[in-house]
């Protein structure tokens, strides 16, 4: 069974958003709720580096181990999925999450949250797959008809990877590999520049 | 662009000059991030600002802004005393070069430091990292053409690109991005007041050619104008229409213009757009015609304005002309939805009660097939007569085969054509012209040489040197009957030449002998028309360097500008920088598009970007007493002022201020939300960057100075 990852080529993200705006369109997600966000870091410096970030979908998610009530689930493929009909919004998954990943739509102090949203990387939820219940609560289910996630396929410099996990460390390894080789090899540019 | 932006991915080295592409150019980054990755390309970012370009460039220069000239009449001075030039290139196919370089002599690595701010060391290095990996593609956009010696600018630029050799090559030549996929379209349709469609300018012999291709009689189009010079004289232009109204500066016309209809524009992109204002509570009539309320809708305080909402490119199809010069066709995806109608539509109607449908409409049956067949029949300068419309669709029923390196199909319906048929495309035969002025092909297979624009043999004044304008002998594209330099093609039909003979017998002609129509000749360094005929720098008009006005003064000012008097040296105020002592520059954001009324008007791409703001360094902020967030004014030598919140970034310098153009909705402090038509107030609103900038346009195109000028700043 394959294994679905997302990967986000820090050399390739040029911080123009669109993987969020992908997403948010796509799956009608409320303004407020973020299933995925662009990172900045240094912003106006020299170093300046932008990383798109949803969730992960790890490998023993914190967010299932900490769930009181077993609302969050990992597909065979490794997609990690919640049911909103079972969530209390309690919270927890989001101090568990390494990545900032679980959005709530209620904001207010005394904890009532409603129940958690997240990147399904586009693979629905509990719900009947295609069915206008599982549209509304978690909107698109493009991984059912075969396709990427909207946020890597509107990228417009490939950056954000998404998909098998084999396909995309391949993806990858051929641009580090292509970046790394010759003349761009790692050192040769300080050590070997012609003056 | 000369290239393409697929053909980025063969540059060895990149430029980019006031030119911002991830912001502005999203989809340009793949390509240009390739060349990087796979050529080991140094991509070399020239600006004022530490740009989102700059963070994935390699070598980053930060200008003052204004001084685009100067710092490269300095590059091609750097490669020119260090022996890097190509002297094949620059012997066979350049004009002027010998004068040029007199020019350039003066621009030393210590002078450029001087006028720029770039540290003289930085100057040589650039050239020679550009000279050490050729070939460069050079791309600029409005940061290099928003000032009032814009046109010096580019074409120092283009001097660069001659001097190194990169012009017609894969991989290199002048890459100018445009805005969206019909800028490049709107602007070969000449949307302008100087010239009917395809550049065929607006002389007698250019009016009787469309009334030919309009089929429609040359003194029918004569009566509608009030005398017959009218047709000859250029209109008003985008960045001055306002003058034709509020007349501060003196006009050239026999009345003030009455009525203005704004046809998918964003009016704040307008300098000193204050002054916009006060035409629209002058007029006697104004029409949007627009998907949503522009900020022309809120702004005037007159009942003189009517709303059109018209559909977007969604609900309707037709051709549009790419960047790259790629022609291809859009596909209608829905009908017009809510109640706006189709621009075809709404043109339509306007002509028929206007009572001219017959003439206006009669070559054209079939909407919109008929449209690109008529402009491809009269638009022959620039070869748009091979891409019918059956082609361009055959184009993108079959995307998939097109190579993404070269744009070339391999095999399959459209062999051997490369995408979107890149003007020029000579004959329904041709595959279009992927590379301009790249000599190593057939003209039938893609190939050109320079043009022979300007006559055969030239004086140049500041010599008193005669030069062949032609190609050398040996230069021409293979297969070519003439070895070497020829003028264009005339009289073949007598009477007649290339552009103007719309049997097309003499483009066939040409073709028929592996030569080009438009002839073959040299690429001139010198503009004899220019009052600059080899660029040089001038001070902004409005600069921070009263020292340097003194030696680099503007040009004197000048009358009857595209029907207004236009100020330039008794604008240039040496004492104006201790009022206003910051530079100010505009520029875009990925998220908002133009002036900003669709995006704003979208709830995703609004909540991205809620605010309008300045981006100030955080010296400046300390100075003024400013955090981050909170808000300021600016004010402009004209009057302009806008309160915004402060963004406070190291992407400036201590001395400049950049606003983002894309805001509107409030004006110099006062929201106008409540003015909008019920449910189409946008998700944003915000001042208009281009209250602030400046007084000042182009000598030769009259473009607006939005990218240097003079602002104050203060603590709201």
């Amino acid at each position: 069974m394959a294994r679905m990852r997302f990967l986000c080529d820090v050399e390739r993200c040029i911080d123009c958003g669109g993987c969020v705006v992908a997403c948010k369109e796509g799956n009608h997600v409320p303004v407020g709720i973020n299933r995925r966000t662009v990172v900045t870091l240094d912003e106006g410096k020299p170093g300046e580096k932008a990383i798109s970030v949803a969730c992960m979908h790890c490998s023993d998610a914190p967010c299932i181990a900490v769930c009181p009530v077993d609302a969050l689930y990992q597909r065979d493929d490794g997609i990690v999925l919640v049911s909103k009909k079972t969530c209390i919004g309690c919270g927890y998954c989001f101090m568990a999450c390494p990545f900032g990943a679980p959005q709530f739509p209620k904001g207010t102090f005394f904890g009532a949250r409603g129940a958690m949203d997240k990147c399904t990387m586009c693979a629905g939820g509990p719900e009947e797959t295609f069915s206008a219940e599982e549209h509304k609560l978690y909107g698109q289910n493009r991984i059912a008809e075969g396709k990427v996630p909207l946020c890597a396929g509107m990228c417009a410099t490939k950056a954000l990877l998404a998909g098998d996990a084999d396909v995309v460390a391949d993806v990858y390894r051929k641009r580090v590999f292509q970046r790394g080789s010759g003349v761009n090899a790692w050192g040769w540019n300080r050590a070997y520049t012609k003056k | 662009m000369t290239n393409s932006l697929n053909d980025i991915r063969h540059a060895k080295s990149m430029i980019f000059i006031g030119s911002n592409p991830p912001e502005a150019h999203p989809i340009a980054m793949q390509h240009i991030l390739h060349a990087k990755e796979k050529n080991n390309a140094p991509i070399v970012v020239v600006d004022p600002r530490f740009t989102k370009l700059a963070a994935k460039g390699t070598d980053y220069v930060r200008v003052r802004p204004g001084t685009d000239a100067a710092y490269m009449m300095g590059l091609v001075n750097a490669v020119i005393t260090n022996g890097w030039e190509d002297k094949d290139f620059l012997s066979k196919r350049v004009a002027g070069f010998e004068e040029m370089k007199e020019v350039a002599a003066h621009y030393t690595p210590e002078v450029v430091e001087d006028i720029t701010g770039v540290p003289a060391a930085d100057v040589t290095r650039v050239a020679k990292l550009l000279a050490m990996n050729r070939p460069t593609s050079l791309t600029w956009c409005m940061g290099g053409t928003q000032h009032h010696i814009g046109s010096s600018i580019v074409r120092a630029f283009c001097i660069l690109q001659l001097v190194l050799g990169n012009m017609g090559k894969t991989g290199g030549g002048t890459n100018i991005f445009r805005g969206h996929d019909n800028v490049q379209g709107a602007t070969d349709m000449c949307i302008l007041s100087h010239s009917l469609p395809a550049y065929y300018g607006l002389s007698d012999g250019a009016w009787q050619h469309w009334c030919r291709v309009w089929d429609v009689d040359y003194d029918y189009i004569k009566s509608r104008f009030k005398e017959k010079e009218w047709m000859n004289k250029k209109g008003f232009t985008l960045s001055r229409w306002y003058e034709g109204v509020i007349q501060e500066d003196k006009i050239h016309q026999y009345t003030p213009l009455k009525a203005v209809f704004q046809w998918g524009c964003g009016p704040n992109s307008n300098s000193q757009y204050h002054k916009v204002k006060k035409a629209y509570d002058m007029l006697d009539l104004i029409v949007v015609v627009d998907p949503f309320p522009t900020m022309t809708a809120v702004l005037g305080e007159k009942d003189n304005i009517y709303l059109l909402p018209s559909s977007s490119q969604y609900e309707t199809s037709g051709s549009v002309t790419s960047t790259s010069r790629q022609i291809q066709w859009r596909h209608k995806v829905v009908d017009p939805v809510h109640d706006s109608r189709t621009d075809y539509d709404i043109m339509a109607d306007l002509v028929k009660r206007l009572g001219f449908a017959d003439e206006f409409y009669k070559n054209i049956k079939q909407v919109p097939e008929d449209i690109t067949r008529e402009l491809g029949r009269g638009s022959l300068t620039i070869g748009y007569n091979g891409q019918s419309p059956e082609r361009i669709k055959k184009h993108m029923e079959n995307w998939h085969m097109f190579d993404i390196d070269d744009l070339q199909a391999k095999g399959g319906p459209c062999d051997g054509e490369y995408y979107g048929m890149p003007w020029p495309c000579w004959s329904e035969d041709h595959p279009g012209t992927p590379i301009l002025y790249d000599i190593s092909k057939p003209v039938m297979e893609g190939g050109l040489p320079f043009r022979n624009r300007f006559g055969s043999v030239a004086t140049y004044v500041m010599s008193g040197r005669e030069e062949v304008q032609l190609a050398a002998k040996g230069v021409c594209n293979p297969g070519s009957e003439e070895p070497g330099g020829y003028e264009e093609f005339k009289d073949v039909v007598p009477g007649t030449n290339w552009k103007t003979d719309l049997s097309q017998k003499t483009i066939k002609e040409a073709l028929s002998k592996g030569m080009a129509p438009f002839g073959n000749a040299r690429a001139r360094c010198v503009v004899w028309t220019f009052p600059d005929q080899i660029p040089i720098h001038r001070e902004p008009l409005h600069s921070p360097r009263p020292d340097l006005i003194e030696k680099y003064p503007t040009y004197p000012d000048k009358e009857n500008h595209y029907r207004v008097d236009t100020r330039y040296e008794s604008e240039q105020d040496p004492e104006l920088v201790k009022e206003f002592p910051y530079v100010i520059t505009t520029g875009r954001m990925v998220e908002h598009m133009g002036a900003g009324a669709e995006t704003r008007s979208n709830k995703y791409l609004a909540e991205l970007q809620p605010d309008m703001y300045a981006e100030i360094h955080p010296r400046t902020a300390n100075n003024i007493g400013v955090r981050n967030g909170e808000m300021v004014w600016i004010e402009s030598p004209e009057g302009g002022k806008i309160k915004v919140m402060a963004k406070v970034t190291e992407r400036v310098d201590d001395k400049t201020i950049f606003l983002p153009f894309h805001y509107g909705g409030m004006f110099m402090g006062e929201s106008l939300s409540d003015k909008y038509p019920e449910g189409t107030e946008p998700y944003v609103v915000g001042e208009p960057g281009n209250i602030i900038t400046n007084y000042g346009y182009d000598i030769i195109t009259q473009i607006q100075t939005t990218k240097d000028g003079l602002c104050k700043i203060s603590r709201a």
